[in-house]
């Protein structure tokens, strides 16, 4: 019986049931999708580290160091595996259609097939197993302005060797760098190695890399040498700082997403349970219990899901991969076990779309017969339902039934007013997010003295990643370089390393910064002060707890061969060192350490000159120093953290998503308004109202609500905008107080353009279905 | 007297599952300034579909429809929509309203979608009132529908039907779902204001309603069966009575 009826409903109310599986589809797809996004960030670093198998520790040394034996031999040791890699002297080693390569400013670094003591992967995530005789893969930064293809033809000329290469693709190495300031590696067969390693002028630039597993790190750096150059699985990390900021970008996407559709499913079936109201008066009179009914309407609704979130599931396959995708290309983010996880996602998309039905269907239990026939009202209201009156607005009498309509169903309309909200704030956040990340207001985060213009290329200041004492000399040669264009200014650096810093009984390795020269306004303490002698540091909140300490707190430090005694004076933040960081006094000189972090030399040039004098300045330089890596501070922030381009594709693929949602949307909620009006828009054709009123009457609802969506989600933009920035931002360093920048043309205008723009088409062309309601309809209907 | 409704050769099939259903054969009406006509039939005749076609609710399968001088066939749907919104007004069986607005506002809001009358919104409220107050219902025009009674939400229907002041009120079962008091009610309402010159069309089951009109028609699978001239209704008792009692008589040789 129960099935029969079911069969002839889900017949007899095609265009509701058809609305809803929709619905529950897009529901089941973002679920399954955002849930993968997220438990794919969430796991981030760590789960690809886990997937390629990174060690705890590197080491590199040359080949026939004992260090290698002397590691083997630690009982703290459990597994060592080598590699070796070349380092070609020079780029130009490489010749590309008969050109010799000059792209890339660091050596390159050969290594062989045979000896993956890591995992890498191809660009499409697949593990990469072998490289065939004659082809070779290269990580990112060997294709910096360089436009090549799968298939094209290298030749690698050392010496009396000449060796003929294909490109197969980009490679992911987890232990190599994407930035363009990074050495490009050169993924090759065995026996291809084999031959250029044979190379006699080759044979000084051979590298042997360690792979550590290790409980305790101490023990291996207790027996490396000083031209041992350890680093640690946590210190390999910062190599994707600015990966995982696009990638919680994505995770804070992903939940506002998540949210949105879950607040649509709800409305959906409370609004299609709502028409049931009369046929459940029906059978309520007719003696059918309570529980019939109901099990009648969860029988239904879990068909509905079952199959939506069947198809759901599938669609979010390439969805959550698409999504990914975008957030970055030097990691692999997908999920480990995504297949499972949208199965379980969709499962849960069916249980809470029961869950919601049961709820909705609570009322049956509450309602008489001829109160469900009533459509669940009970005859009886004690709140006026229309507290405008038409006779006394001064509105277009369309324009005044379309506020009408919003202000008499609140509940509906709020609803809607809240998805698009969420809707605009997926757009706008994105935009204050990429500007955020693009704006001078977060370049001292990554310690880098604001200033005119950044000498960025590491040949200029190479000595200073020798030799911490070559400031000076790097800062004068720079500002005599200036001064020798006529351009004179002010320079300034800043640099850090990493040291044991003690307190108590408490160890931490720390990283170390101090600012030189001109400019310094790094130091900017959230509390307390910025040290003021030689013996005073500021500390971040992260190496606060690293040490169990506080302001006010001495720590101890090993710096060259001298113990140092620091008062912690105040506290700053920073992404630098995943935020476990210190600020010394300028003061202060530094020893290099096994890590080295700066960021190039800082330019203020004298007389306040205008952007346009600025970056003339930068052209001079440019040719002052032979080298196109000197920038202006926006595209320093670019070079510093590469997300021009993944913010750009993100907030595009942001804008899509918000626009296919909420075209959805507003076709299928307009859709379910039609046809629970269908009597209301009967009855105004039968009075003579025309079809044009009653299309621009549907329309104008939603732009009411989506103009109220544009003003609420701009009101609650930035303090929403500035407490996840600042949430993201604190998952990668210590960072706080971050205030958002605003692009007012994107946010006021093109943001809210797009979404009402969306509103006015899709709920106007939805509403020219209308027109096939006919006024003598106003008879057959129920 | 003028021909405001005339119909040729009128003709409404419905195609029901591949099953031609032909509900209108053939109709040839004429509808004259001032009358009251009644249209009955046993439930399924094409009574209601009759009154859609000739108000230009639906549309004919052939034949022609003439309202007022105008063809209309040849009438766009926009056009037909200005010719029912000024020209025409409409009372169904159930008091249909707009559920967001309130009384009055559902009977103004004809005469604010209309460029008939050239008149401020204020003086639009007032006729509104003023129409509330002749059928006696403006206490309760600021009421939502669900808070007044179905025989003053009919009235109120009436009073939506004639702020236009159409050429011609077309009624379906008018007081089908009224009880003997209210619908007696609706009833002198719109034969007041057939009295004041509307002319009206009102399908009916109920011979007492029919009775008070001033010619009937009674139609049979979608043809005119037969037609009564019952001239004026002077509202006396015994004329009622008279009336009904000739109108049973003429329906029973209808087969009735």
């Amino acid at each position: 019986m129960i099935l029969n009826m079911l069969k002839k409903d889900l017949k007899r109310k095609k265009t509701m049931n058809a609305i809803l599986l929709l619905f529950v589809i897009m529901c089941s797809m973002f679920a399954a999708a955002s849930i993968n996004n997220i438990a794919a960030v969430t796991g981030g670093i760590e789960s690809y580290f886990d997937k390629a198998e990174v060690p705890d520790m590197t080491a590199n040394i040359q080949p026939g160091d004992d260090f290698e034996d002397k590691v083997r031999a630690l009982p703290s040791v459990s597994s060592v595996k080598s590699s070796d890699a070349i380092c070609l002297v020079s780029s130009k080693d490489l010749s590309y259609k008969g050109r010799k390569m000059d792209n890339f400013i660091n050596p390159p670094y050969l290594v062989s097939a045979r000896d993956m003591a890591v995992k890498y992967f191809d660009e499409n995530d697949r593990l990469i197993k072998s490289v065939p005789k004659g082809c070779f893969y290269a990580t990112a930064p060997f294709l910096q302005k360089l436009d090549i293809s799968v298939g094209d033809e290298f030749e690698l000329n050392v010496g009396e060797s000449r060796l003929p290469l294909k490109y197969m693709g980009r490679f992911k190495n987890p232990l190599s760098g994407n930035d363009d300031s990074s050495s490009p590696y050169i993924l090759m067969n065995e026996d291809d190695y084999e031959y250029i390693s044979r190379e006699p002028k080759l044979e000084n630039f051979k590298v042997r890399s360690l792979y550590i597993n290790v409980s305790d790190p101490d023990d291996v750096r207790a027996i490396a040498k000083d031209t041992t150059y350890l680093t640690t699985r946590e210190e390999h990390k910062s190599l994707y700082l600015y990966d995982m900021l696009s990638a919680y970008i994505m995770l804070a996407i992903s939940i506002v997403l998540l949210v949105t559709v879950f607040v649509v499913l709800r409305f959906t079936i409370g609004f299609t349970i709502s028409e049931e109201f009369r046929e459940i008066g029906v059978m309520k009179a007719v003696g059918i219990g309570n529980g019939s009914i109901r099990s009648l309407y969860i029988v239904k609704y879990l068909a509905i899901a079952a199959v939506g979130a069947f198809i759901g599931f599938f669609c979010s396959v390439p969805m959550s991969r698409m999504m990914m995708k975008n957030v970055t290309k030097n990691m692999v983010l997908a999920s480990e076990n995504s297949i499972l996880m949208g199965a379980v996602s969709s499962v849960a998309v069916v249980v809470i779309i029961l869950l919601f039905c049961y709820g909705c269907t609570r009322r049956i239990k509450k309602l008489s017969p001829i109160d469900a026939v009533r459509n669940g009202q009970t005859g009886e209201r004690f709140k006026k339902k229309s507290f405008m009156h038409l006779g006394c607005s001064k509105l277009p009498s369309t324009a005044f039934m379309s506020l009408n309509d919003v202000l008499s169903a609140p509940k509906r309309f709020a609803v809607i007013t809240l998805i698009f909200t969420l809707c605009m704030l997926m757009m706008t956040l994105m935009s204050v997010f990429s500007l955020t990340l693009k704006s001078e207001k977060i370049l001292w985060l990554f310690d880098v003295p604001s200033s005119d213009a950044h000498i960025a290329d590491i040949d200029y200041y190479r000595e200073l990643l020798d030799d911490f004492g070559s400031y000076d000399t790097i800062l004068d040669r720079a500002e005599k370089m200036l001064s020798d264009n006529g351009i004179p200014g002010k320079c300034s650096t800043c640099f850090g390393t990493v040291y044991e810093a003690t307190y108590k009984d408490k160890k931490a390795n720390l990283w170390f910064f101090v600012t030189k020269g001109e400019k310094n306004d790094l130091f900017r303490c959230s509390e307390g002060y910025a040290p003021r002698k030689t013996d005073e540091i500021a500390m971040t909140g992260y190496a606060m707890e690293d040490l169990g300490v506080g302001i006010g707190d001495r720590i101890k430090t090993v710096i060259g061969d001298k113990e140092y005694e620091f008062l912690i004076t105040g506290k700053f933040y920073t992404f630098q060192g995943s935020g476990h960081a210190v600020q010394v006094h300028p003061d202060l000189d530094l020893v290099k350490n096994d890590s080295i972090s700066t960021v190039g030399i800082q330019v203020i040039f004298d007389g306040d000159p205008d952007q346009a004098t600025v970056d003339k300045n930068i052209e001079i330089i440019k040719k002052a120093i032979d080298s196109d890596k000197v920038f202006n501070t926006v595209d320093m922030i670019e070079y510093c953290t590469q997300m021009s381009d993944t913010l750009a594709a993100i907030k595009l693929m942001m804008m899509i998503l918000t626009v296919i949602v909420t075209a959805m949307i507003v076709i299928l909620m307009e859709r379910s308004f039609i046809s629970k009006e269908k009597s209301e828009i009967a009855l105004m054709k039968a009075v003579g109202i025309s079809n044009r009123s009653i299309v621009t009457q549907h329309a104008l609802r939603f732009v009411i609500v989506s103009v109220l969506a544009c003003i609420i989600s701009l009101a609650v933009l930035m303090p929403i905008g500035n407490a996840l920035m600042n949430y993201i931002c604190s998952m990668i360093g210590d960072v706080s107080d971050i205030k958002c920048a605003v692009d007012p043309v994107d946010v006021f205008i093109v943001c809210p353009l797009v979404l009402i723009g969306i509103t006015v088409i899709g709920s106007f062309l939805t509403a020219l279905y209308t027109k096939t309601i006919k006024a003598s309809d106003t008879a057959s209907i129920e | 007297m003028n021909t405001v409704l005339q119909t040729k050769g009128l003709c409404k099939t419905y195609i029901v599952n591949k099953r031609q259903n032909n509900v209108l054969k053939n109709i040839d009406l004429s509808v004259e300034e001032g009358e009251m006509l009644a249209v009955m039939g046993p439930s399924g005749s094409g009574k209601s579909t009759l009154l859609y076609c000739v108000s230009g609710m639906d549309r004919a399968t052939s034949g022609e429809v003439t309202f007022n001088g105008k063809s209309t066939a040849k009438l766009k749907d926009k056009e037909l929509a200005r010719l029912r919104l000024d020209e025409m007004g409409f009372i169904f069986q159930q008091m249909y309203m707009m559920k967001n607005l309130s009384v009055l506002d559902n009977i103004i809001l004809p005469a604010l979608k209309s460029k008939k009358n050239n008149e401020e919104r204020r003086q639009t409220v007032e006729r509104g009132r003023a129409l509330m107050h002749r059928l006696g219902i403006d206490d309760v025009g600021g009421n939502d529908i669900n808070e007044v009674s179905g025989g003053q939400l009919q009235r109120a229907c009436i009073c939506r039907s004639m702020i236009n002041s159409p050429k011609m009120i077309f009624a379906d079962e008018p007081t089908g779902a009224l009880n003997r008091s209210s619908s007696d009610e609706v009833m002198n309402e719109l034969l007041s204001l057939n009295r004041d010159g509307t002319t009206i069309m009102c399908v009916t089951h109920d011979p007492k309603v029919a009775a008070k009109c001033s010619r009937v028609l009674y139609i049979v699978d979608g043809r005119i069966a037969g037609e009564k001239e019952m001239g004026h209704f002077d509202s006396s008792v015994n004329n009622l009575r008279d009336r009904e009692r000739s109108l049973n008589n003429w329906l029973m040789e209808q087969g009735w």
